[in-house]
Parts: C-alpha cells; sequence; structure tokens
C-alpha cells in the first residue's frame, strides 16, 4: 500500500474517532485518523457519562426511547469498550475508576452534583452527598474556579488560595509537572492547617503526571484530595485526549492534523478518497473502508444554515424529527429541545441509512436520537458505538 | 472574517506554547478574534503583547472552526511594526539575509567575535539572546557550489534558504546529492531570503521585496518545467502560505502548485516508482521532533515514512511540543525565558524516549535541541544519505 | 415616607433625561424604575442618533427636532457619542423621486445632506453592496442607550435625586382626588415604599396607559414591537439606512463592537408578552443583506424585541405614526409623557419641565442643552480606548470587562443582579452572550458575599432562560455551536439541571 494508502481511515479525533480508530489499529490494520481541529473531548469534564438517568446506567438504557443508538449497540460491545477504554487510560497513567453497574456523583464548580459513570480517578474521591466536610484549596487568579459557589452549599466547609504567581488552568497544570514548583506548593499545603474530611481542588493538578499528583496530595496530607471539573480550558478533557492520541499513535495508527476533507472521490458504492487542501497543492487519503466520527454541530460535523442541516463531509441525510419550529423549545431547561435528536441514523452494523456506499461507519454524536444533554450519554455512547463501527469495519475489511 | 467563527472553545489557548509559559502574553483567543472586533483602522495598535506571539500556528491546527487566529495576530503585529518604534533586535533580525551575508563574508573572524566573551555582551547588549551558542557562519556557501547538469526526466530548483546557505551548506550538498542520486537535475536558482525574518520581525516592506524577487525567479524556474524543492519547513510555510496571503504576491497560486517539501518530493517519487532507492540497515534510535511549520504544511509527516524504510531505524515522533526557538524569537532577549522554558521541555521529553539523537526538519529546532541538551541534531535527509550510503566530500 | 417635589415613573431616556433637567434646575425629585434603566424602548432600540434624515419626507417638523437634538447631543456628549455618520444607500430599483424629495427635504430643514458615488461610498464601507447606485452622506451617531440613561442619572444623583431601580409602581395615592404620592414594591426584597410629592410625572412608555390607570386616567396609545438583530462584530463603521420611504429592516447602526439591524413593525396589546418570531429575524436579514451582503452569511448573536410607544393613531402603517411627542396633564397632579424617540429624549424633558416650572411658578431656564452630560470620563467606549491596565483579571474577554470593573460596579450598587452589571459594563454581550462571564461574575458575587447559594442558582437560572429568549430565533451557523458549547458547560459540566444530585 502506498504512503498516503490506509485500510480505514477515521475521521474525527473525539473519543468516538480516537476509540474507533485504537480498536482498528490494534487488529494490525493500517489506520489514519484525520481531523479538521481538536475536538469538543478537550472541553469534557473527561469523566465518561453512559447514562446518567438515575442510578445504574444499563437500566436506564433500556429506558431509553427505542430510536436512541444505545439500542443499536449489543450489551456486551458496551461493556468491552468501556473495558478496554479503561485498560487504554491505565496504560497512560491515569487510571479510571467506576463501573458499568452504578453510576457516580462528581462534585461540580457550581457545588452540584454530575451524574457519571467512569471518572478520572483524580476525581475518585468527590464526595457523593452534602455531608463529609471539605477544604477547598484554589490559586489566586484563577478566573473559572470560585469556591464560594461550593463553600456556600455545604456545612463546614472552608477555602485557602495559594498564590501560584499564575492564573490560568493551562500553565497551572504546565507548571505542576514541574518538580521546584510541585515542592514549593507542597511546603505551603503543608503549613495549612486542614481538619476537614477531604480536600478539594480545581483540576489543574498537572497533565499525564495529574493521578500520580493526586497521590502525593493524599499521602501527604493524609486526607482523600480530589479535583473539580472547571470550565474550558479543561485539563482532564485535555488529559483524557492526550492519552487517546499517544495511545493510537503507539499502536501505529498516523495522525493527520488541520486536515479538513474539502473533496471526496467515489463510485457509486464506495469511497476511494478523502482530500484536503494543504498548503499549496491537495493532498490525498485514500482508503478502503472510512468511519465518520465529526460529532455534531459543535464538533463540526454538522452545520444548520437557515436552508437546513446538512453534514458537511459526504452530505449524508441527516434525519431530522421535526420542522425548524420543533428544534427550540420554549423552556432553555426542558431538554427536549429537536435539535438534540437530530444526527445520521445508523443500523445495527452502524451503517448509515439512506446511501448507497457500503464502506462507510458512522458514531459518536453525529448520531440521530442521542439528545446527549438530556440523557447524560456522551464518551459513553462515543465508546461503545466506536467499537460496534469498528467491529463493523473490520468485517467488511475483511471480506 | 474568519474571526467571526470562534466559539470560544479556548482550545487555541491550551495549545500555545507561549501562553503555557508567559503569563504576559494572553493567549491566541484574546490576541486574535478578541480583539479583533475592537481593532479600528482609526487608532493606532497599543498592544505590544502581540508581539510575543512566536507564529508557530499551534492555534490554527487546533482550531476546530478555522479560526486562524496567527493570521490575525501577524496582520497586526505587521502594523505595530508600522507604527512603532522598532527595537534593535528586531531590526537585525528582520535584515538577517543581509547580515547573515556580511557574517559568512568575514567567516571565520565573524565565528570568533560571536562565540568570545565580549560578542556575547555586545549580542545581550543589541537585545540577542544568547541561551545557545549563536550558529557558525560559513565561509564558503552553499550558492558557491558548482553544479553538475545532467539529462533526467525530473529536474528540481532547490530552495535552500538561509540558514543552509549561511550556516551549514554541508547539509545543502548532502541534500543535492541525495536528489540526484533519485535521478532527479539540481539546479540552485537565484534566490533571497523567504521573508519570513522580516514578517516576523514587523517589516511587510522588506518581506514583500524578498518575495517578489523570489516569486519571479521560482516562477521562471516553474516554466521551463523544474519542480521547486525546499527544505526548511519554515521558508516552506512562508512560500505556500504567507506569499498568497499577506504578501499579496500574484504568482503564489502557481508556485504553490509547484512547491515540493524535499521529503514529500522524495516520497512521491518513491511512490510514482520513479525512483527505487535502496535504504541500508541504520540501526539507531532517533526522537523525531516534528517541526511547529511542518505541522501547519498539513502534508503529514513524510520524513517520518521515509525513515520507515529503513531497516534498524526506530522513530519516535514528538509532535506535542514547540522547541521554543521560532526562528528568530527565541534569539531575542525578551523571549528568552520563554525559549528557555519551552526548549528544556522539548528536551526532557526527548530525553524520556532514550533516543540517541534528535532528528528534525528545521534549522531552528536543531539549533535550539541540539544547543540546549548537547545532543546531536540532524536533518532528515542526513539519515537517508547515511542509509543510502551518500557520501559527502569535505 | 419619603417627602419630595416631583415623581418621574420610568427610567427610560425621557425619564432619566427629566430627572437630569430637574436636577439642573435645583428640583428635588424622586425617579422610580420597575426594573432596570432603558428598560422597555430605549434600551431595545438601535442607539441612533438620527441626523433627522429618515423623517425628511414623511415628518419634517419631527426632523428639524432631530437634527437640532442631534447637534446638541454631540456638544454635550462629546466623549459618549460617537460620530459615526450615515449614509442613505439607493439600491437599483429604488425610486429616484424619492431621492429628489428626500434631499430637498434635508435642504429645507437644514440638515447636511451630501451625495456621493458608489465608489466613494465603497471606500468609507468597505462592506457595501457593490451595485449601490449612489449615497447620501448625513451626520447620523451613535450611542448606547444604556450608557445615555446612566449618565443622565448621574447629573440627578450628583444633585440630589433619588433613585430607585426594581421598584414596581403598585398604587398611585390619592388625596382629595389630587395624585399625591406612590407605592412601590422593591422587586428585590419584598418592601413597600411610600413617595409623596407635589406632581407625578408618568414617563413610562409602553406602560403609560396601566400607570395611568393606577390614578383612573386614561393614555391613548398604539403599542408597535420592533425587533433587532445583534452581529458578531463591526461591518460597518457608519450608519447605513436606505434611501426610501421608511420600511422594515432598513437601519444598520454601529455600536460598540457590533452592528444593530432592523427594525420590523408589529402592532402588539401586552408589552410584558412579546417574544422575536423568526420570520421578523428572516426579513431583517433578507433587507440588511441588500445594504451589505455579508449580513446574508454572518453570524447574528443575539434578536430582541422593543415595544414602540406611540401616541394613538388610525393611520394603518405604523412607520406613519408621528414620532413626535405629546404631555397630557391629567389636571389631577399627574402628568404623562408619550411617544417621542431616542434622539430627541432631551427636548421631551425639557419641554416636560418646562411645564412644571409654570406649575410651580418658577423661572428656572433649561440648561441641559449646554451642559456637558455628567459622568464621560469615566466611560471606556469603542473602539480601542478600552485598554486595559491589567489583563490577566479579564471576566468577560469577548467584551474586555475587567473583574475591577465587575467589582465596583457590584459595590457601587449593591445589586445583586446579573442583568445591572450587563447593562453597566457591557459584560455578556459579545458573541458568547455570557456563556463564560457569568459564571464568573457570580462567581465573585459569591466570593464577595453578596448572595446566597440559592439566590445564585436562581440568577443562573434566570440568566440562562432569558439568553436563551434572546438567542433562540438566531440559532444557526457558528452561533448554534456557540450554544451547544454553553450547554454543554451549564448544562454538562455545571450540572445544572439538578441544583441537588439527589432530587
Amino acid at each position: 500500500m502506498g504512503a498516503n494508502e490506509y485500510d480505514a481511515v477515521i475521521i474525527g479525533a473525539g473519543v468516538a474517532g480516537l476509540a474507533a480508530a485504537s480498536f482498528l489499529a490494534e487488529q494490525n490494520l493500517k489506520v489514519a485518523l484525520i481531523t479538521r481541529g481538536e475536538p469538543t473531548a478537550c472541553l469534557s469534564t473527561g469523566a465518561v457519562d453512559v447514562c446518567s438517568k438515575g442510578d445504574r446506567p444499563l437500566s436506564a438504557i433500556k429506558k431509553l426511547p427505542p430510536e436512541h443508538p444505545f439500542h443499536l449497540v449489543a450489551e456486551e460491545t458496551l461493556r468491552v469498550s468501556l473495558d478496554k477504554f479503561q485498560q487504554i487510560m491505565k496504560a497512560a497513567g491515569l487510571p479510571y475508576v467506576g463501573s458499568i453497574e452504578k453510576n457516580r456523583f462528581i462534585l461540580t464548580a457550581l457545588g452540584t452534583f454530575k451524574t457519571s459513570c467512569l471518572v478520572p480517578a483524580t476525581m475518585e474521591a468527590s464526595p457523593q452527598d452534602a455531608s463529609e466536610s471539605l477544604h477547598v484549596v484554589t490559586f489566586k487568579g484563577l478566573k473559572d474556579f470560585y469556591p464560594g459557589y461550593i463553600i456556600s452549599r455545604r456545612k463546614n466547609a472552608k477555602c485557602s488560595i495559594y498564590d501560584a504567581g499564575i492564573s490560568s488552568t493551562m500553565s497551572l497544570a504546565a507548571h505542576f509537572e514541574e518538580r521546584p514548583f510541585f515542592e514549593k506548593f507542597l511546603l505551603w499545603l503543608e503549613k495549612q492547617n486542614i481538619y476537614q474530611d477531604k480536600i478539594a481542588f480545581p483540576a489543574v493538578l498537572g497533565l499525564e503526571s495529574a493521578a500520580e499528583i493526586v497521590n502525593t496530595l493524599a499521602v501527604l496530607t493524609g486526607k482523600p484530595v480530589f479535583e473539580i471539573p472547571t470550565l474550558p480550558p479543561s485539563m482532564p478533557g485535555r488529559r483524557l485526549f492526550n492519552a487517546l492520541k499517544k495511545n493510537l499513535r503507539d499502536k501505529g495508527g498516523d495522525i493527520y492534523w488541520s486536515w479538513p476533507v474539502t473533496g471526496i472521490e467515489t463510485t457509486d458504492t464506495v469511497i476511494e478518497t478523502v482530500t484536503s487542501f494543504s498548503e499549496g497543492h491537495a493532498t490525498s487519503i485514500s482508503g478502503k473502508a472510512f468511519i465518520l466520527a465529526t460529532g455534531s454541530f459543535i464538533g463540526g460535523g454538522l452545520t444548520a444554515t437557515r436552508e437546513g442541516i446538512r453534514e458537511n463531509i459526504f452530505h449524508l441525510p441527516v434525519h431530522i424529527p421535526g420542522p425548524h419550529e420543533t428544534w427550540f423549545d420554549d423552556n432553555y431547561f426542558s431538554m427536549n429541545h429537536g435539535i438534540g435528536r437530530v444526527g445520521i441514523a445508523a443500523d445495527a452494523a452502524m451503517h448509515p441509512l439512506g446511501t448507497s456506499w457500503k464502506n462507510i461507519f458512522v458514531c459518536g454524536s453525529i448520531l440521530a436520537e442521542t439528545q446527549i444533554l438530556k440523557n447524560g450519554c456522551g464518551h459513553g455512547l462515543a465508546l461503545a458505538t466506536a467499537l460496534a463501527a469498528a467491529k463493523s469495519c473490520a468485517e467488511y475489511l475483511a471480506r | 472574517m474568519n474571526y467571526e467563527h470562534c466559539i470560544r472553545c479556548t482550545i487555541c489557548v491550551e495549545n500555545c506554547p507561549v501562553f503555557r509559559v508567559n503569563p504576559l502574553f494572553p493567549g491566541p483567543k484574546q490576541a486574535g478574534p478578541d480583539a479583533q472586533r475592537f481593532r479600528s483602522d482609526k487608532e493606532r495598535i497599543e498592544d505590544d503583547w502581540l508581539l510575543l506571539c512566536s507564529q508557530c500556528k499551534r492555534c490554527e491546527m487546533a482550531c476546530p472552526c478555522g479560526v486562524e487566529p496567527a493570521h490575525i495576530i501577524l496582520r497586526e503585529q505587521q502594523r505595530y511594526g508600522k507604527e512603532h518604534p522598532q527595537t534593535t533586535a528586531h531590526l537585525l533580525f528582520a535584515n538577517n539575509y543581509y547580515l547573515s551575508a556580511l557574517g559568512s563574508l568575514t567567516a571565520p573572524l565573524a565565528n570568533v567575535i560571536a562565540s568570545s566573551k565580549t560578542g556575547k555582551k555586545i549580542f545581550s547588549k543589541l537585545g540577542i539572546s544568547t541561551h545557545i551558542p549563536f550558529p557558525r557562519f560559513s565561509f564558503r556557501t552553499l550558492r558557491n557550489e558548482r553544479m553538475k547538469q545532467s539529462r533526467t526526466a525530473k529536474k528540481a530548483a532547490f530552495f535552500h534558504g538561509c540558514f543552509i546557505n549561511f550556516y551549514r551548506p554541508d547539509i545543502g550538498r548532502k541534500i543535492i546529492r541525495l536528489l540526484s542520486a533519485l535521478n532527479v537535475d539540481v539546479v540552485l536558482p537565484p534566490q533571497w531570503c523567504c521573508g519570513l525574518p522580516a514578517l516576523g520581525n514587523g517589516n511587510l516592506t522588506l518581506a514583500k521585496h524578498f518575495a517578489q524577487k523570489n516569486a519571479a525567479s521560482l516562477s521562471n524556474y516553474i516554466d521551463a518545467g523544474y519542480d521547486i524543492v525546499y527544505s526548511c519547513t519554515s521558508c516552506g510555510l512562508c512560500l505556500l502560505n504567507d506569499y498568497p496571503g499577506l504578501l499579496e504576491i500574484p504568482q503564489a497560486k502557481k508556485l504553490a502548485e509547484n512547491c515540493y517539501d524535499l521529503h514529500e518530493y522524495l516520497l512521491k517519487l518513491i511512490e510514482e516508482g520513479y525512483a527505487q532507492p535502496q535504504f541500508r540497515e541504520w540501526p539507531r534510535r532517533v526522537a523525531y521532533h516534528i517541526p511547529c511549520h511542518l505541522r501547519a504544511l498539513k502534508i503529514g509527516y513524510p520524513a517520518a515514512k521515509l525513515m520507515s524504510l529503513i531497516p534498524g531505524l526506530e522513530c519516535e515522533i514528538l509532535d506535542d511540543t514547540c522547541c521554543g526557538l521560532s526562528g528568530s524569537y527565541g534569539f531575542k532577549k525578551s523571549n528568552e525565558v520563554t525559549a528557555v522554558q519551552l526548549g528544556q521541555r522539548a528536551v526532557s521529553l526527548i530525553r524520556k524516549t532514550g533516543a540517541k539523537d534528535i532528528v528534525a526538519d528545521c534549522g531552528s529546532c536543531r539549533m535550539q535541541l541540539g544547543g540546549l541538551s548537547g545532543m546531536k541534531a540532524l536533518d532528515p535527509a542526513e539519515i537517508l544519505c547515511e542509509s543510502l550510503g551518500i557520501a559527502t566530500p569535505k | 415616607m419619603i417627602k419630595t417635589d416631583v415623581i418621574i415613573i420610568g427610567g427610560g431616556a425621557t425619564g432619566c433625561g427629566i430627572a437630569r433637567d430637574l436636577a439642573l434646575r435645583g428640583i428635588p425629585h424622586c425617579l422610580i424604575e420597575k426594573g432596570d434603566f432603558a428598560a422597555g424602548a430605549t434600551g431595545a432600540c438601535h442607539g441612533l442618533l438620527h441626523s433627522g434624515g429618515r423623517y425628511v419626507v414623511t415628518d419634517p417638523v419631527a426632523a428639524r427636532e432631530c437634527y437640532e437634538e442631534n447637534l446638541i447631543l454631540r456638544k454635550i456628549g462629546q466623549k459618549c457619542v460617537e460620530q459615526t455618520g450615515g449614509l442613505f444607500v439607493r439600491l437599483p430599483g429604488d425610486s429616484r423621486r424619492f431621492r429628489e424629495v428626500f434631499l430637498r427635504g434635508c435642504e429645507e430643514v437644514g440638515i447636511p445632506a451630501e451625495s456621493i458615488s458608489a465608489s466613494k461610498a465603497m471606500e468609507l464601507v468597505p462592506q457595501l453592496n457593490p451595485q449601490i447606485e449612489e449615497a447620501i452622506k448625513v451626520p447620523d451617531c451613535s450611542i448606547d442607550p444604556f450608557r445615555l440613561c446612566m449618565l443622565n442619572i448621574r447629573t440627578s444623583e450628583l444633585n440630589g435625586g433619588i433613585i430607585f431601580t426594581r421598584h414596581k409602581v403598585t398604587e398611585i395615592v390619592k388625596a382629595h382626588g389630587r395624585c399625591v404620592g406612590v407605592k412601590a414594591i422593591d422587586q428585590t426584597t419584598g418592601e413597600t415604599r411610600e413617595i409623596h410629592a407635589n406632581v407625578i410625572i408618568n414617563a413610562s412608555g409602553a406602560w403609560a396607559n396601566a400607570v395611568a390607570s393606577l390614578a383612573g386616567c386614561d393614555v391613548p396609545m398604539t403599542l408597535v414591537k420592533g425587533s433587532l438583530t445583534i452581529t458578531n462584530h463591526r461591518l460597518t463603521n457608519m450608519v447605513i439606512n436606505r434611501l426610501r420611504h421608511p420600511s422594515d429592516g432598513d437601519i444598520i447602526v454601529p455600536n460598540e463592537a457590533v452592528c444593530l439591524a432592523g427594525t420590523t413593525s408589529i402592532p402588539i396589546v401586552d408589552p410584558d408578552k412579546m417574544n422575536t418570531e423568526y420570520q421578523e429575524v428572516e426579513t431583517i436579514i433578507s433587507e440588511a443583506g441588500r445594504m451589505i451582503p455579508h449580513f446574508n452569511h454572518t453570524r447574528i448573536i443575539r434578536a430582541f424585541s422593543g415595544v414602540r410607544p406611540l401616541l394613538k393613531s388610525t393611520k394603518m402603517d405604523s412607520h406613519e405614526i408621528s414620532r413626535g411627542f405629546q404631555i397630557i396633564d391629567h389636571q389631577n397632579g399627574l402628568y404623562s409623557i408619550l411617544g417621542g424617540k431616542l434622539t430627541t429624549f432631551r427636548l421631551m424633558a425639557e419641554k416636560m419641565v418646562d411645564r412644571i416650572m409654570a406649575f410651580f411658578n418658577l423661572k428656572r431656564p433649561c440648561e441641559t442643552a449646554e451642559k456637558p452630560l455628567d459622568g464621560q470620563e469615566e466611560l471606556s467606549g469603542y473602539p480601542l480606548s478600552k485598554r486595559l491596565e491589567d489583563l490577566k483579571d479579564i471576566v468577560c474577554e469577548c467584551e474586555l470587562v475587567t473583574r475591577q470593573q465587575v467589582e465596583k460596579i457590584i459595590r457601587q450598587t449593591g445589586t445583586k443582579n446579573v442583568g445591572d452589571i450587563q447593562h453597566r459594563t457591557r459584560l455578556g454581550m459579545g458573541p458568547c452572550q455570557g456563556g463564560f462571564c457569568t459564571f464568573r461574575a457570580l462567581g465573585i458575587m459569591n466570593d464577595m458575599n453578596v448572595i446566597s447559594p440559592e439566590q445564585s442558582m436562581d440568577i443562573l437560572h434566570g440568566f440562562l432562560q432569558r439568553r436563551y429568549k434572546g438567542i433562540r430565533q438566531v440559532l444557526w451557523g457558528d452561533q448554534l455551536r456557540e450554544e451547544q458549547l454553553v450547554e454543554y458547560i451549564y448544562l454538562g459540566v455545571l450540572a445544572m439541571e439538578k441544583p441537588n444530585g439527589r432530587e
């Protein structure tokens, strides 16, 4: 195969895309992942929501409306995808805790509780209710984290402020990776008289070493330590993305950055090539099969104009559940906005409906009827559908 | 009106190497799309922090919406350069081409002075950083090379750039032999500085001047059936991106269609079956530091693909960091802290791979990483030559 | 109980202008506003200070008034009025006869109007439709209407005026058939205040009839909804008007870092129950797009509606209803002042206060046209005078608002309302419409112990709902992407839908 020819070409570097590419690369297939930019996953809390309605994700999934894409995926596939994910993150030094049998809470920056399923180990000690007392440590000038929100909602919570000389989540996390900075911080931390049950930090405790750093802090203080996810730039999201990136590369996948697809070459039945107009001349990447994981509106996979909604690369038919008037409810918090159901409809083989191309599969938030916020099913759905798509893709390639 | 698309996701900010270490730089989002809504032609530009942007383009590579903050900032940097008096360092680096020519003419002496204690003091006073040794001028530049002509199907006009010409003509000679070994006829067209140092130091006029001359010269060669090959990824990005953009060169499209990165070109020759190089074993573990501007060229990493053809060579790709030098950026005293912090981080990641040598297609990256680590920093072309047994006479 | 000489009901441009005039003439007064300043038509308008050109054909008297006031406002508001200039553009197909009448009208009224070629117009405003036939340059200006109110109120504050915002008048107290005072409920605390005065001025705009009826009086009005869209950034640095009979969507005004385009004209009944309809947004975009083509593709960040309180008329086309104003003496101590437009607010206030002077039998001349507006020095404006001393502490990155500014407003006004901070600093008025900065502003209020946790959750809920109302009709393209991001943040990262996990 030529340098730009691949077995599978995955478009989109979010959780779904990186996972699908990884699952295929594991099977010794030649895999390329192309992406326009960095994904929405970078902005997320890093936690994997499977189905956040209630205590038990598996029962909650069963109660989802029949059109929901979770029903396309066997439960076993979901389980395996989450297992594989946990293995990848463990190997990256950023283990995730939790189980598909039961949801758990993460304390948010507003002092509310977010329901999730698998959470980074740095959030393992997050309180599950209002009973524990907390000591919140923050950093002077960090404008995306206000302990006041949390302290005012809990009994017996206090706050300390460390002047690190820098005040953005990104630079704090980068500095925590440097020994001298960390040690200076530890000296300061020891002097704070912390008597509360647990210690909370905004999620800036390093990047690739975050889990290690949290452990060190817990050992030093003798108390459980946990992180609270912040507004973007979100470090847990960035850690997740970095780990998945490295994992794909280690498995031999090629990643093409800043590669917006500007053209495609196809026959009636197969897609052959995707093209990007790079600086100068167009470069093409050919594949025997393609997986589309370009995300919803925020990811850039779908675009809404005043005239309608389209899928941007292959112009696949977009499932739109109702006329324009139904896309947005009157009540912001109704969680029932029709727009949350827009996307690409697929069959159980993760093959998009309404197209004659045989070698294309879809996964992730570009799917129709996901209603991600209402159902709390972001990264979990991405992982499950990515594995399903990878399986179908591998089967197709084997034929 | 690209900044219209900005949804404030801050992904660009996460990727900005300068923002990461320098609290004085507000980040590409603030410097680009945020501030652009307020900038007006009627008012003088006062944002001196604009100059802290090193133009590594990592923000643009990461933006999911196509905003191009670096371009916005570059344009405003030119305005700043026009409206404010330049520092000495800016003036000197903008005219890097002329100064390098002078340096190489007086090479042995110039090098002695540059590396002496007095020389370093002078550099400091001029606002030039000495955190790594200043590159050594070569008296015998690449242009002094006499070329052998033969009739082959493929002809390449080599755009070598200032770094190879004035500092490392030996690499240039290797590249010429490499291409010749693959049956490509190589010439050195009349050429000037690509213009990037001028652009990067706020002198749009000088940059345009160089660009116009280069475009005219290279255009002639294209018409005569030559492919243009560049080996410095920053020169390449300037030719392909700034010539049609800020520098408004009319032949830009023609240039872009016929310009190739050296490794992109070599790979193309192999793919087309034109050349079948026999790569011999070269067992080594190398850390391939991807230059920011290579990423920005969006051609993937062709040198990595070529090196994967060499038996025994283990090549670990590192594309997550900027080395911090960014051409003349890191050589300015005002950016020294940034350059050193970023450079040291890049070096520590390299050390973690356990690699023996560093590889990078950009002279600037090699200077920085080699200078800070004491390790050998090679151009991929050098490795290809080793593997193909291409010797260069001294 | 508070005793003063004059009560003003309504904190729009008219009310604030009256407060300033009374202050300068030394009359103690109290202004009561049920929301924040400019809560009605004032806050929902273009912010255009007309040259008068727009009325020259239909209402030359109004045009003349506008032009004179335009000159006065430019003089007294040197630092806050942006002298953008304006163009009336004639598109292919637009009536040439109208153009003649227009130019003649300008000449007769005395408005400097210069006819310029299409290419010259394109030089001035590069984004103009290249197919325009010609343009007529007039001295339009623009101002942030909220700022205008604030500056007027500043004079009142400096001279002992009593100001109550977020106080709703629930009763007009009468004694022997005369209106002697009002009762108003503080919307934040629920307390009732009673204020007595010799004269009550009803300057409540679209609510004039509702207020007058508290005194058993009637005020004839036609309420007409007008909607506007706001763009992500400035597409033009000059006001652009359409050279034709006034109609929908034919004005584009640059204001701060955005453009406002509109408007529409839909008669309504209840000023508290109105929404911006998608159809209105389409109309505005298509009309604006004819003057500036990029409008058809540009990012719109918000669409909102205001109510024009017009004098009641039987004319079918509400564009034809006179924008002139009227002062009604209800003969019982209550006066109502109705109609008018932003540009002539000062004149309206002058006439009203002249009447009050006559009532009190005092001879004090009006100084509002001579004295510069107080408080202008503290303003940061567009474009770049918003220079920041401290880049690190920016709370609203879209509009470059710093933490110090936010804290100052919180301390100065004691407000618990994020909207108050937004109006005074422009926090949240940019492309993300408060997506990030509202969390921060509320966080700051939490830190300063100004609000309780229940309050902050309520405020956040209320803010998100209000914000949604403003963007709902423009959710496509980039703004929809923006919206999904903000949704992911508030409903995802911050898990806002359930205030307490175990609900």
